[in-house]
This record gives structure tokens, C-alpha cells and sequence, in this order.
């Protein structure tokens, strides 16, 4: 069974004010600080709210509902973007010390978090153990988590969250415990820098899952903007933690239903450059064909000659392919086949040749948000490639 | 006369079938020994990967290092590296033990333990270097090709060809120089050989690089403030996109 997942309806009376709730807090700067507690202070009116900042504290009026918490940063992390092995494990000792109902984990930038996102948020918390914000993005960001995040995670684990790293999240207590075990595993190798994928951890133990909508929020921007890097980061903790787990995806899982109607194309953006990225795919191409072969197999190695001599206008990276690259690689990261860094280098092009094909797709008027449905039904569909690939690596795949 | 050559034949008949008797013992035990070891080797090498694996000895490593060993042999754990060498490093003592035995056995030449056994020594440090060698050359190369096709370099190949054959010439001269084999003709083509290497790699990326370099500097001097500028006709930048990865 699938963990249940259920859309808040922001309309409803909340039942929150009884609980005592904590929010950590990421550092930020002074303004964006008051910001954000002026906006926690209207969400949580008339209740406490322990605060965690590692920022230096603002004074507070004496009716405010926020408390904060004396808290020293375990360790400057190099990943301020996202929540680190280190901060599940420091949430959950703080949620244990203070005996709070529930936690919020907001990420930097959560001062552009609006205060109906942070209510919901709060209120998912009563009556499920992970809350997940889903955010209102343009059609050329996010492009990670639309490409290979989201789709493995909703085929993979069953669980329809449209940001499975989240930024902003709400825990329950167990589900704290459940997040901090797999940090400490983590935290005691040396790596509280390791990212946690509380999505997928919620599906593994059966813990039921909500999504809220956050609307539009800036999400924090990485520290390093080298797309190799980052991209090697995510996509081989997301692998690894696919490797982990393989024991709960291998079952088939029926997706819970519920899901947030598509979001307008609110704004016409300009048509994009994807010269560069075709570039870089061509190159790619030439030099790289022969680690390629080392992982996919015959067929996908022919749809991408099939792709290089594809004109610019009419390129178009089918989502079959993709999937299956994807899911080749997945593979090839836990058989080791090549390095595992050389192995997230050479998917840095084929990442760049799916971004292209997707803003060619919405530059011809696809809604990107549909285009991204599609890609995670047809990974969905080419699960069982995975599952077969997974359990029979040696056998004979054309 | 006819009895002198049928003397000297028929002594020199003995002699040599009296060597081959007393050589085809110490050929046998060469073998024995090789064998009783290799063999001592595969057990060895099976119970190691059973203790490992049980005691789940990869999962260990690779929580407590952040680039573990296998990184570098990829297709291999720690664990199938430790039996292998537990094998080799059998095999390789079933040799030394053999070559003994040999010497022991065979009385014709007493001194063969102290010829042969250094030289084999020098034979197992040149084989080692050879693979570590190779390893790395192959290591290297694939990480120059990818980090260079994914900075946009169009000589990516080239220079990931050029780093791999660096290591290899390196690595030759180091395993000839280890079996002490050519001497300084050794030395002196080596030294021609990377230094041609090098200079080669050094004038391609020179000569490919002045693209990116020229740009470079017309981005630098443009941070200049021109007098130009508020001409509205003068320059039309294109805005850039923005394109958000994460």
C-alpha cells in the first residue's frame, strides 16, 4: 500500500491551535528575518510558536506568539539551500526536548513564503506525518526536479509530490524520528552535508503524505553555480537513496489519487536559447559515446544518433528515452559499472538535451506543467524496465 | 677410436640424463609448490569473501570514506579486491617458496635462489606498476574527457587521449626502469617522449583556447565603463535568460 496523500483545503477551520509547534528557521538576512516572523506571527496567532534561528534576534511586542529558541548552528554547511542530514537530526532532538506536536522546516528565502502556505502547512501536520509545499514556478525553473526528481519519485515510491526535495516542510513527530534515524546513519559516516529525501522515507514507512499548495515562493538559489556539480550532488543522492530503498519500489504500487489541477500558463515567456545546450549535447556526443555505451544499452544508444542528426527546430528528446537513460543510469550507479562521478558527468549532457527538447516543446505552446505529467506517467510505464534491469542486470537487453 | 666416441657419447648421455634426473624433481617442486599455494590462495580468497560479506564489509567502507576505493576500479568492491589479492599475493608466495624448493632440490646450480628470486620480486613490483598504471591512466583520461566535454572544450578528446599516454609513457618508463631493462636508452626516450607529449598538449590547448580567452577579455573589457555607452544606437546587449536547474 501507497502512503495516502490528501490536498488541504485552505477554507477549512484549522485545529491547530492547541499545539505547540516549532519552526527552524535557515539563516537569512536581518530584513528578511522580520519578514518572515511578522508573517509566522499572522499565521500562528494565538499560539506559541518556538522559533529556531541561528540569526541574531529581533525584539519582540509582548502579545506575539513567537518564542525563540536559544539555537548554535551544529556546523557551517556548504548546502544552505536544502535541509542537510545534520539539520533532521537537530530538528528532531529539539522536537523532542520542547515536546512540540509538530515542526516546520522552512528553507532560505522563507520570508517570500506566503502566510495562507505557512498555515497550511501547519495544518497538514494535524492529520498527516509529511507536509510538502508545492510552489507556483516558472516554466525554465526547477528543471532538476521536473526532469529526473519528481518523475522517479511519483514512479518509484508512489507519491505524487510535485517537489520531492522539499524546501518547506512540516513533520510530525514519527516522522522526525523516521528522518533523523536515516541521518544519523549519515551524521555517524562524517556526512551531514548528505541530503534526505523525506518523501521517499514517508512512502517506505507508510506514512501519509500532504501536499499544499505554497503558490509563489523564490526558492533559495545554490551556493555554487556549476550545474555538473550540483547536478551530481542531487541526482547521486537521489540514485543512492533509490539503491537503498529497492526493496520497498520493486513491489508494484498503485499511485494515490488526488492531485492539483494544472496551473494556467499565466505569462507568455520568451522563446529560449537552447543553441548552447544543443551544443553541448553534439560535443557530448562525439566524445563521450564510448562511456555511453558502458551504460545504455543498444536501443537507447540508437535514439540518441537519432537525436544528434535531429535539426534544431525538430528536436525533440522522446520521453521513453529519457526514462530509460534515466533509469539505465540508475543502474549503472549501483552495479558501479563506471566511476560513479564519471557517471553523473556523462548524464550532464543528456540532462542539457532534455532541457532543450522541453523548452522546445513549450516554445511551441505545451503547457510545461502538462509535458511534465506526461513524462512522469511514461516513467510510471517504464518501471518495470527498471524492475526487470534491477533484478536480471546481465541478461541479454537490446 | 670408435670406442672413444662411443665413450665420450655414452658419458655425456649419462650426464645429461643424470641432470635431467636430478632437474625434474626441482621442476616438480616448483610446480607442487606453485600449486599447493594457488590452490591455498582460492580457499583463502573464499573464506575472505565470506568473512567480508558477512560482516558486510563493503556497505562499511563506503559509509566511512567519501571517495572510496572502488572508485578507482569501479566494477570491483573493496571486498573483491581483498580476495584477489589475498590470491595473488598466494600464488605469488607459492613462487618464491617454489624457486627455493627449486634451488634446494636442484644441485647443479646453487646460486639460482639468489639470481632469480630478486628478479622475481622486481617482476611482481613492475606487474603491480603496470596495472596501477593503467588503472590511473584510464581513471584520468575519463575525467579529463568528461570535464572537459562538459566545460565545452572541442579538443576534449584530445586532451583526454594526451593525459592518458602521458601516464602510459610514465608508466612504461617506471616498469622498464623497474626491470632494469634498456638502461638509460630507457631514460632518454622517456624524457624525449613526455616532453614531446607535453608540448604537444601544450600548443593544441593553446592554440584551441584562444576563443575562449579572447572572449574573455573582450567580457573583462566590457566591465570597462565606455564613454559609448549612453549612446542609445551604440551596443544592443541581449538580456540573458534565466535558466533555473535547481
Amino acid at each position: 500500500m501507497g502512503s495516502t496523500q490528501t490536498n488541504v483545503d485552505l477554507a477549512s477551520p484549522t485545529n491547530i491551535s492547541q499545539r505547540r509547534m516549532l519552526v527552524s528557521l535557515t539563516p537569512q538576512a536581518a530584513e528578511a528575518l522580520e519578514i518572515t516572523l511578522d508573517n509566522l506571527a499572522v499565521a500562528f496567532s494565538g499560539q506559541t510558536v518556538l522559533v529556531l534561528t541561528p540569526d541574531q534576534l529581533p525584539s519582540l511586542s509582548q502579545d506575539s506568539p513567537l518564542r525563540f529558541l536559544p539555537y548554535t548552528s551544529a556546523a557551517t554547511s556548504t548546502v544552505a539551500w536544502v535541509h542537510t542530514a545534520a539539520d533532521y537530526l537537530n530538528i528532531y532532538k529539539l522536537l523532542q526536548e520542547h515536546q512540540a506536536a509538530a515542526c516546520l522546516m522552512l528553507g532560505g528565502e522563507s520570508h517570500t513564503l506566503p502566510t495562507e502556505a505557512l498555515k497550511a502547512l501547519a495544518k497538514a501536520t494535524t492529520n498527516s506525518d509529511l507536509a510538502v509545499a508545492r510552489y507556483n514556478l516558472g516554466s525554465r525553473e526547477g528543471l532538476v526536479n521536473s526532469a529526473i526528481l519528481y518523475p522517479i519519485t511519483r514512479a518509484l515510491f508512489a507519491a505524487r509530490p510535485r517537489f520531492p526535495l522539499a524546501i518547506d516542510i512540516g513533520v510530525s513527530p514519527r516522522m522526525a524520528e523516521r528522518l533523523a534515524a536515516e541521518a544519523l546513519r549519515l551524521t555517524s559516516a562524517n556526512q551531514n552535508e548528505a541530503l534526505i529525501w523525506p518523501v521517499a522515507a514517508a512512502a517506505t514507512a507508510n506514512y501519509s503524505i500532504t501536499e499544499i499548495d505554497a503558490g509563489d515562493r523564490i526558492l533559495p538559489a545554490p551556493a555554487g553555480h556549476d550545474l555538473n556539480a550540483l547536478l551530481a550532488q542531487i541526482a547521486g543522492s537521489l540514485f543512492q537513496d533509490v539503491d537503498a530503498k529497492a526493496t520497498y519500489w520493486q513491489r508494484a504500487r498503485s499511485l494515490p489519487s488526488g492531485r492539483f489541477a494544472l496551473p494556467p500558463n499565466s505569462q507568455i515567456e520568451s522563446p529560449s536559447d537552447i543553441t548552447p545546450m544543443l551544443d553541448a549535447f553534439q560535443l557530448a556526443y562525439t566524445n563521450l559515446h564510448e562511456i555511453w555505451s558502458l551504460v545504455l544499452p543498444p536501443n537507447s544508444l540508437l535514439g540518441l544518433k537519432r537525436l544528434s542528426a535531429l535539426p534544431t527546430a525538430s528536436f525533440r528528446m522522446p520521453d521513453s528515452l529519457w526514462a530509460r537513460i534515466i533509469y539505465d543510469f540508475i543502474l549503472a550507479y549501483r552495479l558501479r559499472t563506471i566511476n560513479r562521478g564519471h557517471l553523473l558527468g556523462a548524464l550532464t549532457p543528456l540532462y542539457l538535451a532534455w532541457v532543450a527538447s522541453h523548452l522546445l516543446l513549450i516554445g511551441n505552446g505545451t503547457p510545461p506543467e502538462k509535458h511534465i505529467e506526461e513524462l512522469a506517467a511514461v516513467f510510471e510505464t517504464e518501471k518495470p524496465y527498471l524492475v526487470s534491469r534491477w533484478r536480471w542486470p546481465d541478461r541479454f537487453n537490446p | 677410436m670408435w670406442q672413444q666416441v662411443e665413450l665420450a657419447l655414452s658419458q655425456s648421455a649419462h650426464r645429461v640424463l643424470f641432470k635431467l634426473a636430478s632437474f625434474l624433481p626441482a621442476l616438480l617442486a616448483l610446480f607442487l609448490a606453485v600449486l599447493i599455494l594457488t590452490l591455498a590462495g582460492v580457499a583463502l580468497s573464499a573464506l575472505l569473501r565470506r568473512v567480508l560479506n558477512f560482516i558486510k564489509f563493503d556497505e562499511r567502507i563506503t559509509r566511512n570514506q567519501g571517495s572510496n576505493v572502488s572508485d578507482w576500479t569501479p566494477s570491483h568492491s573493496p571486498t573483491v579486491l581483498l580476495a584477489r589479492t589475498a590470491f595473488w599475493s598466494c600464488v605469488v608466495l607459492g613462487f618464491f617458496i617454489g624457486v627455493s624448493a627449486f634451488d634446494a632440490a636442484y644441485p647443479g646450480d646453487p646460486q639460482i635462489s639468489l639470481v632469480v628470486l630478486p628478479y622475481l620480486t622486481h617482476s611482481v613490483g613492475a606487474i603491480i606498476l603496470l596495472i596501477a598504471g593503467t588503472v590511473v591512466a584510464r581513471f584520468l583520461a575519463r575525467s579529463v574527457l568528461i570535464g572537459a566535454v562538459n566545460a565545452k572544450l572541442q579538443y576534449a578528446r584530445f586532451l583526454s587521449l594526451g593525459v592518458k599516454w602521458l601516464v602510459l609513457v610514465l608508466t612504461a618508463a617506471m616498469v622498464l626502469d623497474h626491470l632494469q631493462i634498456g638502461g638509460t636508452v630507457v631514460e632518454l626516450a622517456f624524457g624525449i617522449l613526455f616532453g614531446g607529449i607535453v608540448l604537444t598538449l601544450a600548443l593544441a590547448v593553446g592554440l584551441g583556447s584562444r576563443d575562449i580567452v579572447s572572449r574573455s577579455l573582450e567580457r573583462n573589457s566590457d566591465l570597462i565603463p565606455d564613454p559609448l555607452a549612453g549612446s542609445p544606437e551604440y551596443k544592443t546587449t541581449p538580456v540573458a535568460e534565466t535558466l533555473r536547474h535547481f
